[in-house]
């Protein structure tokens, strides 16, 4: 038999518990106070060059808010990873000294809403990229807009995020409704679908894009059948099964296309002959290849573009190959960054939040990877977003015909 | 009628993952007593190393050598691999609680879990991993008889996974060292006294569970081609199901029952609904623990006073 | 079987009584006031945190910090006192938070007043914890585990696809924004200082509600539920009842600091009650001390604590090196040999730093996160590779296999072996964990739980438990 202690009555803490639990707990409290949120915003990576001779040296920290960890984290570093490129390069071009601050929210608006007040705390922060998805802007929202930073978003669509409640918002694609609206019309004018299988993978921008292309199949005429599936589900042999032989379309508005592929697979497993037809996540060279999909997308590839070589073997020198997802925190990222560096310009060596939201507003890129130049509406849409379709010949992507 | 055997096909496929790592769960349970739940995190490393023998054999386009004798190296190197992460938990994790009360070990085993999930993420990095093994297992190879299309990878896990129970079932009822898991499960402590040692029981059985999961693991790969660190949550959860509706300490309780989740999985998303395939398993197991504890194959429990 | 241990049982309490010096005088004094007492010294102490601290920052993570005591509370009635693993703690937090938000918010037009509200909330929860506790009738622990984390599966699935079923109660995976914030007596809650208050008023009143009622005879018939369940029954203990009562007031609980939770953050959503959040619950409890009210508290707010301090790498560094301190002071003795063991590491750092950075020079031009004196200080002492990624994986495993060594050599070569051990520990620190503050947190939580269980399965603040096996 064995015996252990035990103390009934609850006097006499033990004194190495007390101990522990007092150290640990003066350790932080001398942190939190001492520190108080608004210690220096660290980089989490990027070398900083010195001035050069170009333009007044400007420092100031910017606040990258997306999920870097979790089933999404993959996505979310490619964003972050993007960013990082773009203040990299901004900095050795113009000899600034503007930091990458990282905000991992898991997708958890109650995280991201933590992030977004430490951020509103600092004043070293002027201005945020991001938040990634509709439920971190709706939590992160108020609050950064409660300090007049400016956040422009690289992928959050749902259309009602630009309905006056977050003045400080903006995003550089277009929301889901005009998606969802573009697609359903490819699909109804060129490919001319008289059935269409649409499966959304349970998330808030694939249901986004779904409840816009259902109706409208179904207005012109289309025989819809509707389904979907969550992310973490591994299989999809039952759900392809489902899909029948005159079926023309399956339309996957998914955010992962690792996942897609894989239905791609398992209906070519079964012989099944309908196409996929798949929204911006689904958008990956590395990832998505089934020969004869077809992909919208609000960026053009810039992978087989001549034009963007070098950009794209600097990305990935530096941080591997990508997909599509992050891309758009590139262009996110200049507007942030031309509007600090104007503040600079216009004020002193560390721009006023005011001032960079303001300049947020009024950006005018003229040529962007998104294949438009960047320019704001006034409630925080992009001006005359656009889309493309492209399709999947011999493993490559191509334009697909309109 | 076709419809309907593809389905089966499919929740077969499925059952098998299941099964093996509902094996797992039972062998651990049987001796211990024990839920491990840091088995969903070995069947995950098991995978991600099946991918490391691929990809050092020259991926899935290139390998260097044939076909057959790839695959018995990665289920070789998953299988060990796993085998021996499993037993290194044990020692590290549990043995130290085997007399300690109900719930240290299962918080322990969450600790275990959220652990080994972040370390593959910090040391392999975050991005997903690819057996792309229609390259090399073709889909056109396999039975295709009218609309009915199961591919080779199907088949081999099938069949894979039946050879594996029949030679557990045939070990664990006839060799010495199934005996002692028997008599361990037993009584651990009369198994003692007649001179059973229990520690090296103990360890046996999760490496055999280990095993199971890398073998497992592995198969996922084929099957599904990514290999994602977060996969072992939710496979876990499911043949934890399926080693409870069977029975759980009861070896072939959790083949039926993990075979049962798999078909009830496929079953339900094509002809129900694949949106609410989970919550439908989920709450069949809910009236099943209610309804029956101890499961289909289970002993009833009697306790000794 | 040990003779004389029932002696051992007896003076136990005499010697944790006996301590002498400040510190025994000091607890002395503190356990000599009435309870009543000591909750209003701690309670005006952290009144005076929102007033102390500037930023709101820091006073939203003392909600958090709040938010997730409460929920240690809870969840600490039934596992702490009457030993039921409820592994779907969670889905009562959601419940409650989705219950409030559909009572005060535009997804069905209801805008009730909160004094209406969240009594309804409690309400509902604590009869969805009576109706998930009657399986536990027919259930044992591990069972009942089960049960309660498949209908924590379940309600996460039907909050995010609620809305397919034909009446969109959920939001589906947008969930419910635009939820009002609590106001009553004429005054709106909308900053987090009035929520801090808010929380601080309603945790005091809950721990000491929660007190007498584990002075009182439920208290301790679950006590004796949880020790010895079928001793319990043979001494008429209603178990049955006393089971759904747990559960119920767990789930209360819960679903009180759901609706805090909702109208704090003005919307609700599928993503915030995820699994990752029950193991958060759980690390809080078990470092507290699973059983004790002061514990659950404590825990919960260390917990939150450090989770989001340790999201800047500068405050998550001096955490790491204060943590590392604290844990050598504690166990390392007499002070001599912790005082060689720290000397020795320093001059190993140094030593290695200096001779590493003559034969590669590019191994120590790596950049450090901390700031100021102590920042260079790390400069010069730990090797900090240009790109070290790589070699840093590697020191990690080689620094989880030397814990784990450590936990099983002699006392001797374990003090040999801790000084190395502590430079590979800064090392990948210092070049891998704190380039990935969100991975280090969860490994992190992940640590905690093991080394509690195996340390010191009784948390900080609980008592040790005698068990008869």
């Amino acid at each position: 038999m064995i015996l252990r202690t035990q103390g009934w009555a609850s006097r006499g803490r033990i004194k190495a518990s007390a101990l522990l639990l007092g150290g640990f707990v003066a350790t932080l409290a001398l942190i939190a106070a001492g520190c108080g949120g608004d210690d220096s915003g660290s980089s989490a990576s990027g070398t900083t060059t010195g001035a050069s001779s170009s333009g007044k040296p400007c420092n100031a920290s910017i606040g990258v808010l997306t999920v870097l960890t979790g089933a999404a984290g993959p996505q979310g570093r490619e964003m972050l990873h993007w960013a990082q490129l773009a203040v990299d390069q901004f900095n050795q071009a113009n000899g600034t000294d503007i930091k990458v601050v990282e905000g991992d929210d898991q997708l958890d608006p109650a995280q991201a809403a933590t992030v977004a007040q430490e951020w509103a705390s600092n004043p070293k922060i002027v201005a945020v990229v991001g938040p990634e998805s509709d439920g971190t802007v709706d939590s992160a929202g108020p609050i950064l807009g409660k300090a007049g930073l400016a956040m422009v978003s690289s992928t959050a669509t749902s259309s009602r995020l630009t309905d006056g409640k977050y003045p400080t918002f903006y995003r550089v694609i277009p929301p889901d409704s005009l998606q969802g609206s573009q697609d359903a019309q490819y699909m109804i004018d060129t490919l001319k679908v008289k059935k269409v299988f649409v499966i959304d993978d349970q998330s808030a921008y694939s249901k986004g894009i779904a409840d816009v292309v259902v109706p409208k199949l179904k207005d012109a005429g289309v025989d819809v059948s509707t389904d979907s599936v969550s992310q973490n589900n591994t299989d999809y042999s039952a759900l392809v099964s489902k899909v029948s032989d005159d079926t023309d379309v399956v339309f996957l508005p998914w955010m992962l296309a690792a996942n897609a592929q894989l239905f791609g697979d398992q209906m070519s497993e079964q012989g099944k002959k309908a196409a996929i037809f798949g929204s911006d996540g689904v958008f990956s060279p590395q990832d998505f290849h089934v020969n004869g999909s077809y992909l919208s997308t609000f960026s053009p590839d810039i992978q087989s573009d001549p034009k963007y070589a070098d950009l794209v073997k600097e990305f990935e020198d530096k941080y591997g190959q990508f997909g599509a997802f992050g891309l758009t925190t590139y262009p996110a990222t200049q507007v942030v960054l031309d509007a600090v560096k104007k503040a600079c310009d216009d004020g002193d060596s560390t721009p006023a939040i005011d001032a960079v939201a303001e300049n947020v507003k009024n950006t005018n890129i003229q040529d962007s990877v998104l294949g438009q130049p960047i320019e704001f509406e006034s409630n925080g849409e992009m001006k005359n977003a656009k889309f493309y379709v492209y399709t999947i010949k011999n493993g490559k992507y191509v334009i697909a015909p309109s | 009628m076709d419809f309907f055997i593809q389905q089966l096909v499919n929740g077969l496929t499925l059952g098998s993952l299941y099964a093996l790592l509902a094996l797992g769960y039972s062998i651990v349970y049987g001796v211990l007593g024990l839920l491990n739940f840091a088995q969903g995190e070995v069947y995950m490393v098991g995978a991600f190393i099946g991918f490391g023998v691929l990809s050092g054999l020259g991926g899935p386009t290139a390998l260097v050598m044939p076909v057959p004798i790839a695959l018995v190296l990665m289920f070789a190197a998953a299988a060990l691999g796993s085998g021996v992460l499993s037993v290194a938990i044990e020692r590290v994790a549990f043995k130290p609680l085997r007399d300690a009360s109900r719930i240290a070990p299962l918080i322990t085993a969450l600790g275990v879990s959220v652990f080994l999930q972040n370390a593959v993420l910090l040391l392999l990095g975050p991005d997903i991993r690819n057996y792309d093994a229609s390259s090399f297992i073709p889909f056109t190879s396999g039975i295709h008889v009218g609309p009915l299309n199961v591919s080779l990878i199907r088949i081999i896990v099938i069949v894979t996974t039946v050879a594996v129970m029949v030679m557990l079932t045939l070990w664990v009822g006839r060799s010495k060292l199934g005996r002692s898991m028997r008599a361990v499960s037993y009584d651990r402590e009369a198994a003692q006294m007649i001179g059973v040692d229990v520690d090296r029981t103990i360890m046996i059985a999760f490496f055999v569970g280990g095993v199971l999961a890398g073998i497992a693991g592995v198969m996922a790969g084929l099957v599904f081609s990514r290999v994602f660190q977060l996969m072992g949550f939710v496979a876990g959860l499911k043949a934890f199901t399926g080693a409870v509706i069977g029975g759980i300490g009861s070896i072939p309780g959790a083949m039926l029952g993990g075979m049962l989740v798999g078909l009830a999985e496929s079953f339900t998303a094509a002809y129900i609904s694949s949106t609410f395939q989970n919550v439908i398993v989920f709450a069949v197991l809910v009236v099943m623990m209610v309804v029956r504890p101890t499961g289909l194959l289970g002993r009833p429990a009697v306790g000794k006073v | 079987m040990s003779i004389g241990s029932d002696r051992w049982v007896e003076t136990a309490e005499s010697r944790t009584e006996g301590r002498r010096g400040w510190w025994g005088r000091g607890m002395r004094h503190w356990n000599s006031l009435p309870p009543l007492g000591r909750l209003g010294s701690l309670v005006a102490l952290a009144a005076l945190v929102p007033v102390v601290v500037s930023s709101d920052f820091l006073v939203r993570v003392g909600v958090n910090g709040m938010l997730l005591a409460l929920l240690a509370v809870g969840l600490n009635v039934s596992v702490g006192w009457a030993g039921l693993l409820d592994l779907g703690f969670v889905a009562f937090y959601g419940f409650g938070a989705y219950t409030f938000a559909l009572l005060s918010s535009d997804q069905l037009g209801i805008h009730l007043p909160t004094l209406l509200a969240v009594p309804i909330v409690i309400l509902a929860t604590g009869i969805l914890g009576l109706v998930l506790g009657l399986p536990s009738w027919r259930l044992s622990g591990d069972y009942l585990a089960i049960v309660t984390l498949f209908f924590s599966q379940i309600f996460l699935e039907l909050t995010l696809n609620f809305d397919r079923l034909g009446v969109d109660l959920t939001g589906g995976p947008n969930g419910i924004s635009g939820v009002d914030p609590f106001s009553f007596l004429g005054f709106e809650f909308s900053s987090p200082t009035s929520y801090f208050y808010l929380l601080l008023v309603l945790i005091a009143l809950i721990v000491t509600m929660l007190y007498l009622v584990d002075r009182s005879r439920t208290g301790r018939a679950w006590r004796a539920l949880r020790d010895d369940p079928l001793a319990a029954e043979i001494m008429t203990v209603p178990i049955r009842r006393l089971k759904l009562m747990a559960f119920a007031t767990g789930a209360a609980i819960a679903g009180l600091a759901g609706s805090l939770f909702a109208s704090f953050q003005l919307g609700v959503y599928p993503l915030n009650f995820q699994i990752q959040f029950l193991i958060v619950i759980y690390a809080a409890l078990i470092l507290g001390g699973s059983g004790s009210l002061a514990g659950a508290v404590a825990g919960g707010i260390v917990v939150t604590l450090v989770l989001d301090l340790l999201r800047d790498p500068a405050q998550a560094s001096a955490a790491f090196y204060g943590l590392i301190a604290v844990t050598l002071i504690a166990k390392v003795r007499p002070w001599r040999t912790l005082a060689a063991v720290v000397g020795a590491t320093v001059a190993l750092g140094f030593v290695v730093h200096v001779v590493v950075g003559a034969i590669w020079p590019d191994a120590v031009a790596g950049e450090v996160q901390a700031t100021g004196v102590f920042g260079s200080a790390i400069q010069s002492w730990v090797v900090l590779p240009e790109d070290p990624t790589t070699i840093g994986n590697w020191a990690f495993c080689a620094l989880v296999v030397g814990v784990i060594a450590l936990t099983r050599v002699s006392a001797r070569t374990r003090t040999i072996l801790l000084v190395p051990l502590l430079y590979l520990a800064a090392f990948v620190w210092e070049n891998r964990l704190v380039d990935e503050p969100s991975i280090t947190r969860q490994l992190l939580l992940g640590v905690l739980l093991i080394v509690m269980m195996l340390s010191r399965p009784h948390g900080l603040l609980g008592t040790r438990r005698v068990e008869r096996v």
